[in-house]
C-alpha cells in the first residue's frame, strides 16, 4: 500500500512539474478551508476538492482506477482534473487582494508568471506554416503524389517526422504504418518501418523488397538520408525533389 | 457558413433553453452555452445510432438527419425569440431605433441588464439577482482580460501545437468529411477496420467533421484553427459564470478573478498533464474539453444549486445535457463527470437536507447509464 501511495505522490509531483503552481494550489486550498466564511462556497471550492485530493492519494482509488480503465496506470493523473486548481488559486488570491486590488493583482500576476511555465515556450509549439497547422513540406509532398479525382488511392511510405501529418492533410494517401509504429509507447513490428528507420543508412534492396510487399507506390526519403545501394537501380523512378525530400515512384506497384 | 453554424444557430437554439431559465440567468452567455449543450445532445442522439446501424456512408446520413434537427430547433428558437420581442415591442410602443433594439435585447436577455433603483430597494428581490454597473476600474480590468484572451486567440491561430494524438482524432474527422465513414477506417494507415468502440463513442470528432462538411472547410483546419477560436472563449464564459456566483456581492472582483484565471491558463504548462496544457495545446480533443469545459461547468452548476438551495430545477436539465456532452467527448468524461456530480450531490444533500436532489441527480446521469449500456452491448456483440 505504501508503494502505491508513493506512486500517487510521484504522479502528483509529475503533474505539477516545477511544483511552484502546485504549492500555490495547496496553499490556496488550505487558506480557503480556513478563511472562507460562506459555507456553500467553502463546500464546493474547498471541501469537495480536498476530498478528491485525499481520494487521489488513497491507494485503493488507484487500484480500482487501474482495474477499471485499460490504460489506468498512465491516466491516473486525470483525476486531478476534477480539482479546478486554477479556480481555487484565483479565488484565494482574489480574497487576499480584495482590499488592495491594484498592487495585489500585479503581485499575483508576477507570482503566477514566475511559478508557471508559458505554454508558448513549449518545445512542441511552433509558428504555423499554414491554416492546417502542419508542416508545409508535408503538404507539398502529398500534393505531388496525391491521386486525382476518380483515381484510386495510393500507398506511400514517409520518413518518421512526416508520418503524423500525412493523413491529417489527405486521407487518400495510405501508409504501410502510422504513428503507432514510431511512438515509443508501442513496440510493434513492421518490415517497412524496420528498413525505413534502420540506424545509419537505408539498405536500398531490403527497403524496396519490403515496400513492394506492402504495395507502396511511393517512397519519400529525406535528402540527408544515407542509402546503401541505389534505389533507381532497384527499379524506382525519382519523380521529384520537394522541400529537401526525394520522391521515388515504384512502377511495379499499381 | 462557419459563423452560421458556430454562432448564430447555437444562439437561436439557445433561446429554447433561455425560455426555461430563471430571469436572472437569462443572459447572452448562458443562452449560448445552453444552445450548444442542446445541440451537442441532439448530435449524440443522431450520431451514435447512425454509426452503429448504418454500414455504408453513415456520416452522410448523420449529416442529413442532424441538419434537419438543427433547422427544426433553430426555427423553434427563433419563434420563441420573436414572440418575446413582440411582447416587448407592444409593451413599449413609444421607443424607436436604437432604444427599441435595446429594449428587445432586454426582453430576450433580461439577466444582462443592471438592476434598477427599485430592485435595489425591493426586499423581495434576491441578492443573487442584483446586478450593478461596473466601476471605471472594473471596466479597465475587463479590458485587460479581453486583451489577454485576444492574445491567446491570436496565438491559437498563428501557432501550431504538435500532438501525436492528432494522427488519430483529427484524421477520424477528416475521414468522415472525405470518405463519409464513421470510425470504420483505421486512421493511421487507411485500411478498413471494424468499429473501434473504445474511441468511436466519443463522437466529438464527428461533430467537428460535421462543421467541416457544412462549412466546406478542411476538417484539420476546423480542428486546429477554428475550434480553439470557439472553445477558448466558451471555457472563459463558464469561468465568468463561476465568478458571478463567487463574487456576488463584490462584482468588481469578477474581472480581477478572470485576469488571474487567464494567466494561470497561459502559464499552466508546468507539465504535459495539466488541464491548462490540454486546453491550450489540444483544445479540439475530447479529453481537453472534458477537463476544461465539462468539469468547470459542473462546478458552476453546483455552485448555482448550492446558492439557490436546490430550488432551480433547470440546473438538472443542464446537467443532463452536460452528461451527454461528456460522453460525446470521451468515455472518461462520463466517469469523471459523474464521479464529481456524485460527490457534490452528496454534499448538497447534507447542505440543503432536501432528499429530492438525489432522484434529480440520478435522472441527470441517465444519459451516462444509457451510454455505458450501449457501449457494453456493442462491445460484446
Amino acid at each position: 500500500m505504501y508503494g502505491i501511495f508513493m506512486e500517487c505522490w510521484v504522479t502528483f509531483k509529475l503533474y505539477g512539474g516545477n511544483g511552484f503552481l502546485l504549492a500555490l494550489f495547496v496553499a490556496s486550498l488550505i487558506y480557503l478551508l480556513i478563511m472562507e466564511k460562506e459555507l456553500y462556497k467553502k463546500l464546493v471550492i474547498a471541501i469537495a476538492p480536498f476530498i478528491i485530493l485525499i481520494g487521489f492519494f488513497i491507494p485503493v482509488t488507484k487500484i480500482v482506477f487501474v482495474a477499471v480503465f485499460e490504460d489506468g496506470a498512465d491516466t491516473y493523473y486525470r483525476i486531478l482534473w476534477m480539482i479546478q486548481m486554477g479556480v481555487i488559486i484565483a479565488y484565494a488570491a482574489c480574497k487576499l487582494i480584495e482590499r488592495h486590488k491594484r498592487i495585489g493583482l500585479v503581485i499575483t500576476a508576477i507570482v503566477v508568471m514566475l511559478s508557471g511555465s508559458l505554454v508558448y515556450n513549449n518545445q512542441y509549439v511552433s509558428k504555423a506554416e499554414n491554416l492546417y497547422h502542419i508542416p508545409q513540406s508535408v503538404i507539398d509532398v502529398v500534393d505531388a503524389i496525391a491521386p486525382l479525382e476518380g483515381e484510386s488511392r495510393v500507398r506511400a511510405v514517409f520518413p518518421s517526422e512526416m508520418v503524423h501529418f500525412v493523413r491529417q492533410y489527405n486521407t487518400n494517401i495510405l501508409m504501410p504504418y502510422g504513428r503507432d509504429m514510431i511512438s515509443s509507447q508501442w513496440s510493434y513490428y513492421n518490415a517497412v518501418h524496420e528498413e525505413m528507420e534502420r540506424e545509419g543508412s537505408v539498405d536500398a534492396e531490403a527497403l524496396v523488397t519490403a515496400t513492394r510487399e506492402a504495395k507502396c507506390r511511393y517512397i519519400i526519403l529525406s535528402e540527408d538520408r544515407v542509402v546503401d545501394g541505389n534505389l533507381i537501380e532497384e527499379g524506382l523512378v525519382l519523380v521529384d525533389t520537394i522541400d529537401g525530400y526525394l520522391i521515388y515512384e515504384d512502377p511495379e506497384v499499381e | 457558413m462557419v459563423i452560421l453554424w458556430l454562432l448564430i444557430i447555437p444562439l437561436c437554439v439557445g433561446m429554447l433553453v433561455n425560455s426555461i431559465l430563471p430571469q436572472s440567468k437569462k443572459t447572452l452567455g448562458i443562452t449560448f452555452l445552453g444552445g450548444y449543450l442542446l445541440l451537442f445532445s441532439v448530435f449524440e442522439l443522431i450520431a451514435i445510432p447512425c454509426m452503429i446501424k448504418i454500414q455504408y456512408s453513415a456520416f452522410k446520413y448523420c449529416v442529413r438527419y442532424y441538419i434537419i434537427a438543427c433547422v427544426i430547433l433553430t426555427i423553434a428558437g427563433i419563434a420563441v425569440a420573436v414572440k418575446r420581442a413582440i411582447v416587448a415591442f407592444k409593451s413599449d410602443t413609444n421607443t424607436k431605433g436604437f432604444n427599441m433594439l435595446k429594449s428587445i435585447c432586454k426582453a430576450l436577455f433580461p439577466g444582462d441588464s443592471n438592476s434598477s433603483a427599485e430592485d435595489l430597494l425591493n426586499p423581495r428581490v434576491k441578492t443573487s439577482d442584483i446586478k450593478m454597473q461596473y466601476s471605471v476600474e472594473g471596466i479597465i480590468y475587463w479590458a485587460i482580460f479581453a486583451l489577454i484572451v485576444l492574445f491567446q486567440l491570436y496565438m491559437a491561430f498563428t501557432r501550431a501545437f504538435f500532438d501525436g494524438d492528432d494522427a488519430y482524432y483529427v484524421v477520424e474527422s477528416l475521414l468522415a468529411q472525405q470518405a463519409d465513414v464513421m470510425n470504420t477506417i483505421e486512421p493511421y494507415t487507411g485500411i478498413s477496420t471494424s468499429l473501434d468502440i473504445r474511441h468511436a463513442f466519443a463522437v466529438i470528432t464527428m461533430w467537428i467533421a460535421f462543421i467541416a462538411k457544412v462549412s466546406g472547410i478542411h476538417a484539420t483546419i476546423v480542428s486546429h484553427t477554428v475550434i480553439p477560436l470557439l472553445f477558448i472563449p466558451m471555457i472563459y464564459l463558464v469561468y465568468i459564470e463561476i465568478a458571478h456566483i463567487l463574487f456576488r456581492k463584490k462584482q468588481d472582483m469578477i474581472p480581477v478573478f478572470m485576469i488571474i484565471i487567464s494567466l494561470i491558463v497561459m502559464f499552466g504548462n508546468t507539465s504535459i498533464y495539466t488541464s491548462e496544457t490540454f486546453m491550450m495545446m489540444r483544445t479540439w480533443q475530447g479529453k481537453a474539453m472534458v477537463a476544461n469545459f465539462v468539469l468547470p461547468m459542473i462546478i458552476w452548476l453546483y455552485l448555482w444549486l448550492f446558492e439557490c438551495k436546490a430550488r432551480d430545477n433547470v440546473v438538472w436539465a443542464f446537467l443532463f445535457m452536460l452528461n451527454m456532452f461528456a460522453g460525446m467527448c470521451s468515455s472518461l468524461g462520463i466517469f469523471f463527470g459523474d464521479g464529481l456530480m456524485a460527490l457534490l450531490t452528496l454534499i448538497l444533500l447534507i447542505y440543503t437536507r432536501k432528499f429530492k436532489v438525489v432522484p434529480l441527480a440520478i435522472i441527470s446521469i441517465i444519459p451516462s447509464v444509457i451510454y455505458l449500456a450501449v457501449y457494453l452491448i456493442v462491445k460484446m456483440s
